[in-house]
């Protein structure tokens, strides 16, 4: 499969401050793949996540060593105006995350659309289409200055979707989402790579990253410290290292690992305790 | 949708009147000709539907402005034909004259003006000189502004009531009422423009920077009158012209 | 450093302008609940002109009159005030006019001097000498006095504008001191005001 993102050897420094937030940084990303970005506050998520995107250094200025390639094209050869047909960003803070000038979540999600020249019938039926996908239709009239911040997260993330972008950079979508409305998010991100689509998903909710995601890369203190599929991260002694949340049942099973409950292997699904638990146990009583 | 014939009419047809109003005035040096264009509105706001907000604009904006100026010429223009005395001021015949003509004037283009924007939606007008060619940039700024101002109202008043709370003195002698306010406008500046940043990831997320030309959800409609009216007003402001200098 | 109207223009430059004229509008209200005898109403326009530049604050102080103006059109004519105000403020800054306290205050005596210049043109044309504000009173008295109708809309508009200009600046002045390094490096002037020199 070809590489749509390739990171070789990043390191990057914000223009006022002294130390670099993003160190010799490497990997790259299968087109379809769902990868997740994990780290604690202040790892560089969403720094790496504008580097994807091109904010860094096109608009954050700053210096920026190493090579970023998006769909074989170094990433300082775009303009900042053609990377929005092809990469979608939805960042962390639902609140400013709004155009300003519209005043219905239907012209809102339009507004993308609008600006890339769609015809309007075109963008009508767009609209119309995922605004059901992300379960906001009955939102379609309000002012986007009066929405609560978790409906503000779902109209940035449809206003977003709608573009029909090939990778998606989703920084923290489900901050301000109760479990019922994270899910619904998922479900969409979900679609979205059954379309095809290459994900990036920062997010802290390990259980739903590891439902979800294919490969994780971890991020510490700037550095890329682990990647990998899911299931080898979190299995991965190292992983305890940095600190980082695990799956719930993850923690669960490493602490029942602990008080000497053997288990045939490290589930990261809840699904997988049980599983995990009767293999170990008919192996003993064969 | 709005089933008025007036409000129904493209913004630039209004723009149009407003400014056939204002040039028509100064044209026109008749202080009874200026002064009837009032009523005229006043009846064009009441078929609007928008008859008593628009009284109360002019009368809050206008009346006081008109009552000083009128006061400044009566007594202070020059002039010797002396029509009446007051303490030592002297109101003369032309100050009277000039006092007229120019309130006269300011009632009919201020009242017009107000009058284009109580029949207009500033978004329609925006669109409008849009399709003008204005760049979209220029549209946002404007769209913008109109969003902002009442959310940063809104943190204005949060802000002071949070300060009154915590023991901040909004009342009192000058100066302590004025070393309130720094506290109440620095963190909303500073704030809104920390937001700029991200409002800026925002729009070229949605690809406002886009190379390609936009299109738009909202689209004006011109009607006959629209075609009707400009040529209309055009006919009648060369007739105003060539009769008021060269007839 | 060589400047045009196109290098003034990014879209940050862009997003600040709506702010400016919020500001100025709120500045105004909050002076006057707060009963101040200053009108307040600039600082937005300033500000921008201080780190934005002269360009963008002409499009700021253009924008908040013509906003001001749809309830009340007397501003309208006093647009061009505006638009002198944050071309003036604009300038300054480029002139390192805002960086020392002392600077300031003549900046904010300068930009008084714009402003009366600009407006009172204004008020004796379209409004025969007068407005419906406090320097009505004033011009009224100059007159009364028997001094000439430009003399005395020019001293009564200097001496009603200087003690909200000179404190109009200053509260600039303190507002950019206070503005983030990370904010201002990406400001067309902000470098001139930032607190280590960018590497
Ligand atoms: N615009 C900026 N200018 C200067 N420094 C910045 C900027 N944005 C982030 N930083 C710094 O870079 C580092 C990485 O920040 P980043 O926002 O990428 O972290 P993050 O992993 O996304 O954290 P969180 O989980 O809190 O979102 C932090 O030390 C932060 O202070
Ligand atoms: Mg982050």
């Amino acid at each position: 499969m070809k590489n749509i993102i390739e990171i070789k050897n990043m390191s990057y420094r914000y223009p006022v401050s002294d130390d670099f937030c993003l160190k010799n940084i490497t990997f790259s990303i299968q087109k379809g793949a769902f990868t997740a970005i994990v780290g604690n506050n202040g790892a560089g998520k969403t720094t790496l996540c504008n580097a994807i995107r091109g904010f860094v250094p096109h608009f954050y200025k700053g210096e920026l060593a190493g090579e970023v390639i998006v769909d074989g094209k170094q990433i300082v050869d775009y303009q900042l105006g053609q990377l929005g047909e092809k990469i979608g960003y939805v960042f962390q803070n639902p609140f400013s995350q709004i155009s300003g000038v519209k005043d219905s979540v239907f012209n809102e999600v339009a507004y993308g659309l609008e600006n890339l020249g769609v015809p309007v019938d075109e963008i009508i039926q767009k609209v119309e289409d995922v605004l059901k996908l992300v379960n906001i239709e009955h939102l379609r009239g309000k002012n986007p200055f009066e929405l609560s911040g978790g409906q503000r997260q779902r109209v940035a993330l449809a206003a977003i979707i709608v573009m029909d972008p090939d990778i998606l950079v989703i920084d923290e979508p489900t901050s301000q989402l109760d479990p019922i409305g994270t899910e619904d998010i998922f479900d969409v991100i979900r679609l979205m790579k059954e379309r095809g689509k290459t994900v990036l998903l920062v997010e802290h909710k390990m259980d739903l990253i590891a439902e979800y995601a294919d490969n994780i890369l971890v991020l510490h203190e700037g550095a890329l410290v682990m990647q990998g599929p899911v299931r080898e991260v979190f299995s991965d002694p190292k992983y305890a290292t940095f600190n980082i949340q695990y799956p719930h049942v993850t923690e669960v099973a490493l602490n029942l690992i602990d008080i000497g409950v053997p288990l045939k292997f490290i589930p990261i699904r809840n699904e997988e305790l049980p599983k995990a638990l009767k293999m170990e146990w008919e192996e003993n009583n064969d | 949708m709005k089933l008025n014939p007036i409000l129904n009419l493209h913004p630039l047809t209004k723009l149009y009147f407003s400014l056939f109003v204002t040039i028509s005035v100064i044209i026109i040096p008749s202080y009874i000709f200026a002064f009837t264009w009032f009523p005229i509105l006043l009846v064009i706001a009441i078929i609007a539907g928008v008859g008593k907000q628009y009284l109360d604009i002019v009368v809050k904006a206008l009346v006081l402005l008109l009552g000083i100026v009128f006061i400044m010429q009566l007594f202070f223009y020059p002039g010797d034909q002396v029509i009446g005395e007051w303490w030592i001021f002297e109101a003369t015949k032309e100050g009277l004259q000039y006092g007229l003509v120019l309130t006269s004037r300011v009632l009919a283009m201020g009242s017009a003006f107000i009058l284009f924007f109580r029949i207009t939606e500033i978004r329609d007008f925006v669109k409008a000189l849009e399709d003008l060619g204005m760049p979209p940039m220029g549209a946002y700024i404007v769209l913008s502004t109109l969003q902002i101002i009442p959310e940063m109202r809104r943190q204005a008043h949060t802000i002071m009531e949070a300060q009154k709370t915590r023991g901040v003195e909004t009342e009192g002698s000058l100066l302590i009422r004025a070393k309130a306010f720094i506290p109440i406008l620095t963190p909303l500046i500073l704030s809104s423009i920390a937001s700029t940043e991200e409002r800026a990831i925002t729009l070229e997320s949605r690809a406002f920077s886009a190379p390609t030309k936009k299109t738009s959800l909202h689209k004006l409609k011109r009607s006959n009158s629209d075609r009707t009216i400009p040529i209309v007003l055009l006919i009648l402001m060369i007739s105003l012209i060539i009769w008021r200098f060269f007839l | 450093m060589k400047r045009s109207f196109k290098d003034d223009f990014n879209m940050l430059a862009m997003l600040l302008i709506p702010i400016g004229v919020a500001v100025n509008l709120v500045g105004f209200q909050v002076a006057n609940v707060l009963k101040l005898p200053i009108f307040l109403d600039t600082i937005g326009t300033i500000l921008i002109g201080v780190v934005a530049g002269p360009w963008v604050a002409l499009l700021a102080g253009l924008i908040t009159n013509l906003i001001n103006a749809i309830f009340n059109p007397i501003y309208l004519p006093y647009a061009l005030t505006s638009i002198a105000i944050g071309l003036g403020a604009g300038y300054l800054s480029k002139f390192g006019m805002f960086k020392q306290i002392g600077k300031v205050i003549i900046s904010g005596i300068i930009i008084t001097f714009i402003a009366v210049i600009v407006s009172a043109p204004i008020t004796v044309l379209v409004f025969g000498g007068a407005t419906g504000n406090t320097s009505a009173i004033i011009t009224a008295t100059f007159l009364a006095a028997g001094q000439e109708l430009w003399t005395a809309v020019f001293s009564s508009s200097f001496i009603t504008e200087v003690a909200d200009k000179v404190v109009s600046v200053l509260i600039v002045y303190f507002i950019v001191k206070s503005m983030s390094d990370r904010y201002l490096s990406k400001m067309n002037y902000g470098e001139l005001y930032m607190k280590r020199k960018q590497r």
